[in-house]
């Protein structure tokens, strides 16, 4: 009897349809505190004025802190492969987003720690603020950070994310026609079912259970254990079943803070987000600026192509340059091209952090380099199943960083959808197959790109 | 004020404009309707009150006062699941589960009610329930399967080996 | 007032695991005295199924029945390290960590099993719980046999441990972007036709059927494929024609704090979706799988602004194809800028529209 492949039922299956999966929000700790946050009314201010006192005096009110109070303020998402932290756990001196969190109350009940939320004394000056990328680098534009309006960290320093391959300007002069185009899709929510929530529980022998909904345990306990400096095995994390993550649950967004809370009350500590805050203050998808323009041939053939991708990254870099990164290196989408120019920058604005979502990096370019490639056949007068069959990365192609494409299915998909729905193709283009390129499939702009598969 | 939960009487004690959503997750231990969203958006909480679905987050525990409340404890067991839980485990109507409760009961009035099974009367009853990981494909399949209508999804699986699964499995969907 | 169909097509591709790789998945397996399993990873499941996709590998990895597996993902202190659930990783990177512990802990089991039947573990097989002898049928011990022995007689654990890590591809030119090594762990295809309907009085696009054909190396579980692709089909209807959290981006005003007031799909938005699911397997994946969870809502967007072109002739390549751009875009009526051999779309949209000089797009004479 073999279990792969089969249609085994969930594992968790009957636990869902009786309602006994245990959620974090389902988890019950006798004496927890729950959690509220001050969060920035402003989209860029600078903090003037942060007063806890009133709010600390309060009946019922157990714990509250501030950046003074995380031992290691700023560790990025990305810290461990080099890529600096810019963020801090709690604002200090600035914000730089409506939403971002400066200080969160512990209290016998929710109503009681919104109580001193409100009573927590902050004076904001607030400044000039940048939501559209395409005006970032100008002189006048507002400035979200002290260095600059986009990420300077990639490979040598370099403040973007280049791919160059072959020559663009021999591609564009050989063109018989030239296609551009600017594609702009939005930021989106994650919206899991389950908002945000955490419970910490200090334990007898000190260590603090945190019962999370990370969709990284391992990533968050490091993330955590960053912010405390303390040794991984003082954590323990609990958690793997998810109330819907979609990327989003990848942040740590609560975790740490409920930890501190922990351990300055000595109380369980319980946070669980509203939707308005998971709608508002969350991170999100992020909103993607991007300009293609092909060089084509009249038959269909792209010879290269040039794009300019600016990735709204909101005010933190969080997974950006990742994203970033990811978006590049798939930047002809399924097909092949040999020359191109790819410059993408992380740019920051006022607004919420972005951070993974569903497809990250790569939705955002599916997109454009798909409604271009629909754009290309209809301005050459091409069937849209032709023209993509015929660039369709085959084996022994290559990508636009170099490497050989061993198992592509671009071609047996496509032929698969045509079927379905009784598109009719000419026989040379039924017949199609992911084989290496020959004869009129390796046309001159082709030669000399092939690779071996076995290199990878 | 007194509740009877899943059949069972049980005395109320929390302020009487508390929402029942509380009552039931915080009072009364009882953790199957979800705190989606508290705005009455999302249908994660939803409960029978005598018989009808409805969103526990929005009811004040005083204005159902007296009423027999079911939530998906009160459906079935692990080892005696409802046709309707039978249906969404068998059709693998849940990913993550965080919304199945609510949408469980939701399905189950409407097969009470007498439900056509028929894919549009599904999408209206059920339209308030949001799903965020199956794309309602499945769910609609299993309440039209228990209402004993026909499964509108169509899927193709084209195996390498030529060859269809090569086990039946007890419980799974043919 | 008229209901206009189109219909258009995209064809995507997408990496399994962390771009660039370098993200480690262990896994621990033990088995109990009775021969049942327990396996240990530290893979959350966020409603993708890897606790059943990950139970389903490690089922015929080691030859027992699926129901003999119990899997914990609960917690770090018995978990050992998985970077997480993300980048499409979990079945792949994580899957292989599992396997490669039932591998191991198989090894084991053959090594009692041989010291029981007094046969070279090498001449053993396991298969439905039983551990049978290469061409010698009859001669066989149960897996629950063989778990006793090994705590009673023996005074072994059968255990086993497995580490997945595809190396880290780093960028050896910055100037190029090339790197030397696969960025990936592997790579998915799919192709999407989507179907729409557009009102062109009120500019509503209602997506009426969405096609979709995805390679997924192996359908590890088929049914959980299927639910993983539907599920992105919908998250990619919202991509199209509903979800903003910025309705007038960039401005950040009138951002929706409620279901009431941001359009995630709901069940009415639902259009028929037909999934077409096919196998090419993977070189370096658990039984050839590749991961697919992310990309199952890529391909619907572009799919879905070529159909509403195809319906009422004008390019909407702003997401969402909102009611409000359908109308502002038919109202527009806009041409590209055609220059010689150069075609210039949305010129209102670029950089070098809207920036001040910081920042142009700039194309080859």
């Amino acid at each position: 009897m073999k279990a792969v492949g089969a249609r085994l039922p969930r594992y968790d299956g009957v636990a869902h349809v009786t309602g006994r999966t245990t959620f974090v929000d389902d988890v019950r700790v006798p004496g927890t505190l729950w959690v509220k946050a001050l969060r920035s009314p402003a989209h860029n201010a600078d903090i003037k004025r942060l007063d806890t006192s009133k709010a600390e005096a309060m009946e019922g009110v157990h714990a509250i802190i501030t950046w003074q109070d995380v031992p290691l303020l700023e560790y990025g998402h990305l810290s461990a492969l080099g890529i600096p932290a810019d963020e801090p756990l709690l604002a200090k001196d600035e914000v730089r987003y409506k939403g971002q969190p400066i200080a969160v109350v512990a209290a016998e009940d929710e109503t009681k720690a919104q109580l001193a939320v409100e009573a927590i004394e902050l004076d904001l000056e607030e400044k000039p603020a940048l939501f559209d990328v395409r005006k970032a680098f100008d002189s006048d534009a507002p400035v979200v950070h002290q260095w600059g309006n986009w990420y300077t960290h990639f490979e040598d320093e370099m403040d973007r994310r280049q791919i160059r391959k072959g020559s663009i300007q021999e591609a564009f002069d050989k063109a018989d026609v030239i296609v551009q185009g600017v594609y702009r899709p939005a930021a989106i929510e994650h919206v899991p079912l389950e908002t945000q929530v955490c419970q910490v529980v200090p334990e007898a022998d000190g260590r603090l259970t945190i019962y999370s909904c990370t969709q990284a345990l391992y990533f968050s306990m490091g993330v955590v254990a960053a912010h405390l400096q303390v040794p991984l095995n003082r954590l323990k994390f609990v958690g793997g079943t998810v109330g819907g993550g979609f990327g989003g649950k990848v942040d740590t967004a609560t975790e740490t803070m409920c930890s501190l809370l922990a351990l300055k009350s000595g109380k369980p500590i319980k946070w669980r987000w509203t939707r308005e805050e998971e709608f508002l203050c969350s991170s999100t998808r992020a909103p993607w600026h991007m300009e293609i323009a092909d060089a084509v041939t009249k038959d269909g053939w792209i010879l290269g192509r040039k794009m300019l991708t600016l990735h709204d990254s909101g005010a933190y870099s969080r997974f950006s340059p990742y994203g970033l990164t990811k978006h590049s290196f798939h930047h002809t989408g399924a097909y092949t091209i040999p020359n191109l120019e790819f410059d993408g920058y992380v740019v920051y604005t006022n607004r919420v952090p972005t951070t993974a979502m569903r497809g990250f990096g790569v939705t955002s370019v599916s997109f454009a380099v798909e409604t271009h490639m629909n754009r290309i056949a209809k301005e050459l007068g091409l069937d849209p199943f032709e023209i993509r069959l015929k660039n369709a990365n085959r084996i022994g192609d290559t990508s636009p960083n170099g490497i050989v494409y061993t198992d592509p299915s671009t071609v047996p998909t496509i032929l698969a959808v045509a079927d379905e729905l009784g598109h009719e193709l000419p026989a040379d283009y039924r017949t199609m197959s992911s084989e290496k390129r020959e004869g009129e499939l390796l046309p001159e702009h082709l030669v000399g790109q092939l690779g071996n598969p076995e290199d990878h | 004020m007194r509740l009877t939960v899943n059949g069972i009487e049980r005395g109320i004690e929390s302020a009487p404009l508390t929402p029942l959503l509380y009552v039931l997750r915080e009072e009364l231990g009882i953790t199957s309707p979800k705190a989606g969203c508290q705005q009455g958006g999302c249908g994660a909480c939803t409960v029978l009150v005598d018989g009808e679905a409805r969103r526990a987050c929005l009811l004040a525990v005083a204005a159902v006062d007296g009423a027999e409340i079911t939530t998906v404890e009160g459906l079935g067991a692990p080892e005696a699941l409802s046709a309707i839980q039978t249906a969404f485990h068998e059709h693998y109507a849940a990913q993550c589960g965080f919304c199945t409760s609510g949408m469980l009961i939701a399905a189950h009035a409407y097969l009470e009610h007498g439900g056509s099974g028929e894919r549009e009367s599904i999408q209206e009853t059920l339209s308030g329930h949001v799903c965020r990981c199956t794309g309602y494909v499945k769910i609609i399949d299993a309440v039209a399967a228990a209402a004993g209508g026909e499964i509108t999804s169509r899927q193709k699986w084209l195996p390498q080996t030529g060859e269809e699964s090569p086990v039946e499995v007890p419980g799974a969907p043919a | 007032m008229a209901i206009h169909k189109g219909r258009g097509i995209s064809a995507i591709e997408y990496p399994t695991g962390m771009n660039q790789n370098g993200d480690p998945s262990q896994a621990w397996i033990k088995m109990k005295p009775d021969g049942r399993v327990d396996v240990f990873s530290g893979t959350a499941d966020i409603g993708n199924g890897s606790k059943t996709i990950q139970s389903q590998i490690v089922a015929d990895t080691l030859g027992v029945p699926y129901d003999w597996v119990t899997y914990d993902n609960s917690n770090t202190d018995s978990s050992p390290v998985c970077t997480g659930t993300f980048a499409s990783r979990a079945t792949f990177v994580a899957g292989m960590a599992v396997k490669k512990a039932a591998e191991n802990a198989r090894t084991k089991l053959l090594e009692i099993a041989g010291k029981e039947l007094e046969i070279d573990p090498a001449d053993l097989e396991v298969a439905d719980g039983e551990v049978v002898a290469k061409g010698a049928p009859q001669k066989k011990i149960s897996v629950a046999d063989v778990a006793v022995a090994a705590t009673w007689t023996h005074g072994e654990l059968i255990t086993g441990t497995g580490a997945h890590l595809n190396p880290y591809a780093p960028i050896v030119d910055s100037e190029t972007g090339r790197v030397e090594l696969p960025p990936h762990a592997a790579i998915s295809y799919a192709a999407c036709a989507a179907e729409v309907e557009v009102d062109d009085e009120t500019g509503n696009v209602r997506v009426t059927r969405l096609v979709q054909c995805f390679d997924v190396g192996t359908a590890i579980n088929p049914t959980l494929v299927e639910g993983q692709i539907e599920g992105g089909a919908v998250q990619g209807l919202g991509l199209g024609v509903l979800e903003n959290c910025y309705p007038y981006y960039p401005s950040v005003e009138h951002r929706g704090g409620q279901f009431g007031s941001y359009l995630a799909p709901g069940m009415e938005d639902l259009p028929q979706v037909d999934t077409i699911i096919i196998e090419n397997p993977s070189a370096g994946g658990p039984y050839g799988a590749k991961g697919i969870g992310e990309m199952a809502n890529n391909p619907q967007p572009p799919a879905i602004a070529a159909a509403v072109y195809d319906a009422i002739g004008v390019w909407v390549t702003e997401l969402p194809i909102t009611p409000e751009r359908v109308l502002r875009a038919l109202e527009a009526k806009a041409e590209p800028r055609r220059e010689g051999k150069v075609v210039i779309f949305d010129e209102e949209l670029s950089v070098n529209s809207v920036s001040n000089g910081g920042m142009r797009f700039e194309v080859p004479a």
